[in-house]
């Protein structure tokens, strides 16, 4: 636990140590505010050096006290748990907006994006084919209802346009 | 009494046909909500809130910013009764503050044989609880507003300083991680432009991040993602228990009877419920652990305890669900949320174009009192659904986890998406969920963040405008007499953890152990 808890520590002051450099202004407000008033980076700045020091704290109270033994994780069969659901989230929230970068005048694409629909339907479908073991025609039927269900739904229910595919925008899909 | 005539106006509001559906819609959602494992009252109201913006924009017929509210509130009432059902028939509890019921709910129902009694005791309990809230409520809420509107900037910080040291003076996590996250909520909500000078700040450049981080993607991640990966490591989903989910109406006289027998402790306990949940930060999972606590000191049959006892799911019930009313009260008199859940509804009226404070008191009464009246209504009706559908509730625990956790994934990412239409925010709500689910392991309370994130801004404006008003002095702050009184009582709040830390190390006691492992485990 130890180890955990200082480098959790250590990440929080690095952040604060980041903030109080943007924010090192905190010291010569600039002319254009009211009198007494101490500036925009005044308040960040003392916000991440309190943020700052209680993480220390934390620190140097996690070096000092007795932890216990085991690590975070009880075994490696709970981190898989954790990972087959984290990783999964993470490339379903990238393939619905794809991945590519812009510059001033191209955007480049490594990734096109999937949108909502498609990536939905992936994602449900390998749940329920991989998590679920189930029979095809089940993760086919999961695969095709979730996505037209919440079509329904969102879409003509409620009118919430949710991101559309690289196949929307040639017209090959309607979502 | 004005009070009556301002309450029977907020009747004719709720009891409007469309605010009456929604209340219905909202109390089943919440209800489901409850009884799912991995999606919490919080996150559940979080996801919901984009489409409130369409019922507040009046997209369903008659319908308005109130029936918003009324929508929003009765989820949270919903998951307050659902939370327990898991807990006493699975031993899996839906929400944090039914895990409380695991002590005594599951034995009654198990070892003794009698879930009906048990999740009788529990309802009956609550809707008392809430109900003694409710009328607290009604009460000290136009009182408290309109002193509240003669604060100024100096009265204003004061209340915020308080609220931030009641998180860090009476939090069950160690103060120094509680202060760590609430400082971190500070910072995140300073992100972007000052409101005062309208200078940009911590965007690094990013123009995406100039108009801040928003507060629901975060929310949905730290606590609807957060809870998902964090249930996924308990593996506790999956394995149900086969037991009878039958209510008789045998089981509610049986359970009214018990209630009659422990009528001072479910009063008591509901009524300290009350001022425990009106604490920011403090909403009903720390008031369940208290109410239980306090139901163990004072009954004679102790060794009950911890098999079965009906006090010790009357007990902590009370409690929980009187907090969980009460957590409005700072919110809407105040603009200061009792509980992340009502700084999920708080963030909602400002997404509506109003106002958290007295001034809704004064500007829209409506709005209040059909909140307050829609209170008592939404617990009648959680009340008479919950004896009726506990069988249907029940057999939401038999939807595969293959299906059900992406399912969550998948709303919660509609539902940060859908606010702002941002992809940003869907990439906000998955790192935040990583960042929610370590916190969570690493032991730092997530309240503090979630509330200091919603109220950082005003607190900066406050806090300037009254060094502008006092020339730069901080004295200016102790120029009236309240706010001197509540900076004083918020500074003795944050050196109680330093004194209880100085005097267990005198006895030789660990400092970590404090009060909070100590009520977590009682």
């Amino acid at each position: 636990m130890r180890p955990y808890q200082v480098a959790t520590a250590a990440a929080i002051v690095l952040i604060a140590a980041v903030a109080m450099f943007d924010s090192r202004a905190a010291f010569n407000p600039s002319a254009s505010t009211a009198p007494g008033d101490v500036g925009s980076r005044w308040y960040p700045f003392w916000a991440a050096s309190i943020m700052g020091v209680a993480s220390l704290i934390v620190a140097y109270r996690a070096l000092t006290t007795p932890q216990a033994i085991e690590g975070v994780f009880e075994g490696s069969r709970s981190l898989f748990a954790v990972l087959k659901i984290a990783v999964p989230m993470l490339v379903y929230a990238l393939l619905i907006g794809g991945i590519g970068f812009r510059t001033t005048d191209f955007t480049y694409r490594i990734l096109p994006p999937f949108g909502f629909y498609l990536a939905t339907a992936l994602y449900m479908g390998l749940f329920a084919w991989w998590i679920g073991r189930y029979k095809i025609w089940w993760v086919a039927a999961i695969t095709v209802a979730f996505p037209i269900v919440i079509f329904a739904v969102f879409e003509i229910g409620f009118r919430v346009s949710l991101p559309k595919s690289f196949l929307y925008t040639s017209g090959l899909l309607p979502f | 009494m004005e009070v009556f005539g301002q309450l029977a106006g907020g009747f004719a509001v709720a009891l409007h046909p469309i605010n009456m559906a929604m209340l219905f819609v909202a109390v089943v959602l919440g209800l489901v909500i409850g009884v799912l494992p991995g999606l919490g009252g919080t996150s559940g109201v979080a996801i919901l809130l984009p489409i409130t913006v369409f019922i507040a924009h009046g997209s369903l017929p008659g319908s308005d910013a109130t029936t918003a509210i009324i929508f929003l509130a009765g989820i949270y009432w919903g998951a307050l009764f659902g939370g327990v059902i898991t807990s006493i028939l699975f031993n899996i509890p839906g929400e944090p503050w039914a895990v409380v019921l695991l002590f005594d709910g599951f034995p009654l129902a198990k070892r003794l044989g009698k879930p009906g009694l048990a999740l009788a005791s529990s309802f009956v309990s609550s809707f008392l609880g809430a109900l003694v809230s409710t009328i607290l409520f009604t009460f000290f809420a136009l009182p408290i507003a309109l002193k509240a509107l003669e604060f100024g900037p100096a009265e204003l910080f004061a209340v915020f300083a308080l609220s931030f040291a009641t998180l860090i003076g009476l939090g069950a996590e160690a103060p120094m991680k509680s202060l760590a996250m609430l400082a971190l909520g500070l910072l995140l909500a300073a992100i972007g432009f000052d409101t005062i000078t309208g200078e940009q700040r911590l965007n690094f450049g990013q123009i995406s991040l100039l108009s801040g981080i928003s507060f629901v993607p975060v929310t949905i991640g730290l606590f609807g993602i957060g809870e998902i990966l964090a249930s996924a490591e308990e593996q506790g989903i999956g394995f149900v228990e086969n037991i009878s989910a039958r209510l008789g109406l045998r089981d509610v006289l049986e359970a009214v009877r018990e209630l009659r027998k422990r009528l001072r402790l479910v009063l008591s306990n509901a009524i300290i419920g009350f001022f425990f949940g009106v604490l920011p930060g403090h909403g009903a999972t720390a008031a369940s652990f208290l109410g239980y606590g306090l139901a163990r000191q004072y009954s004679k049959n102790k060794e009950n305890f911890g098999k079965g006892e009906i006090s010790g799911i009357m007990g902590p019930q009370a409690a929980a669900d009187s907090a969980g009313v009460a957590s409005l009260v700072p919110m809407i008199t105040l603009g200061i949320p009792g509980s992340p859940t009502s700084a999920v509804i708080m963030a909602g009226l400002f997404i509506w174009g109003l106002q958290p404070g007295p001034v809704l008191f004064i500007q829209h009464p409506d709005f209040v009192w059909g909140l307050i009246a829609s209170i008592y209504l939404g617990h009648l009706l959680t009340f008479v659904l919950c004896l009726l559908a506990v069988p249907l509730l029940a057999m939401i625990m038999r939807v595969p986890y293959a299906i059900i956790t992406p399912f969550i994934v998948v709303i919660s990412i509609i539902g940060s998406y859908s606010l702002n239409n941002s992809m940003l925010d869907v990439f906000i709500t998955v790192v935040f969920g990583v960042i929610g689910y370590w916190l969570r392991k690493m032991k730092y309370p997530l309240a503090p963040l979630v509330v200091a994130l919603v109220l950082g801004d005003s607190t900066e404006r406050e806090l300037r405008k009254a060094l502008i008003a006092g020339h730069g002095s901080p004295l200016y702050f102790f120029n009236s007499g309240l706010s001197t009184v509540l900076l004083v009582l918020a500074i003795v709040l944050v050196l109680i953890p330093l004194v209880r830390s100085i005097r267990a190390r005198r006895r030789g006691v660990s400092p970590t152990a404090g009060a909070g492992s100590a009520a977590a485990h009682p």
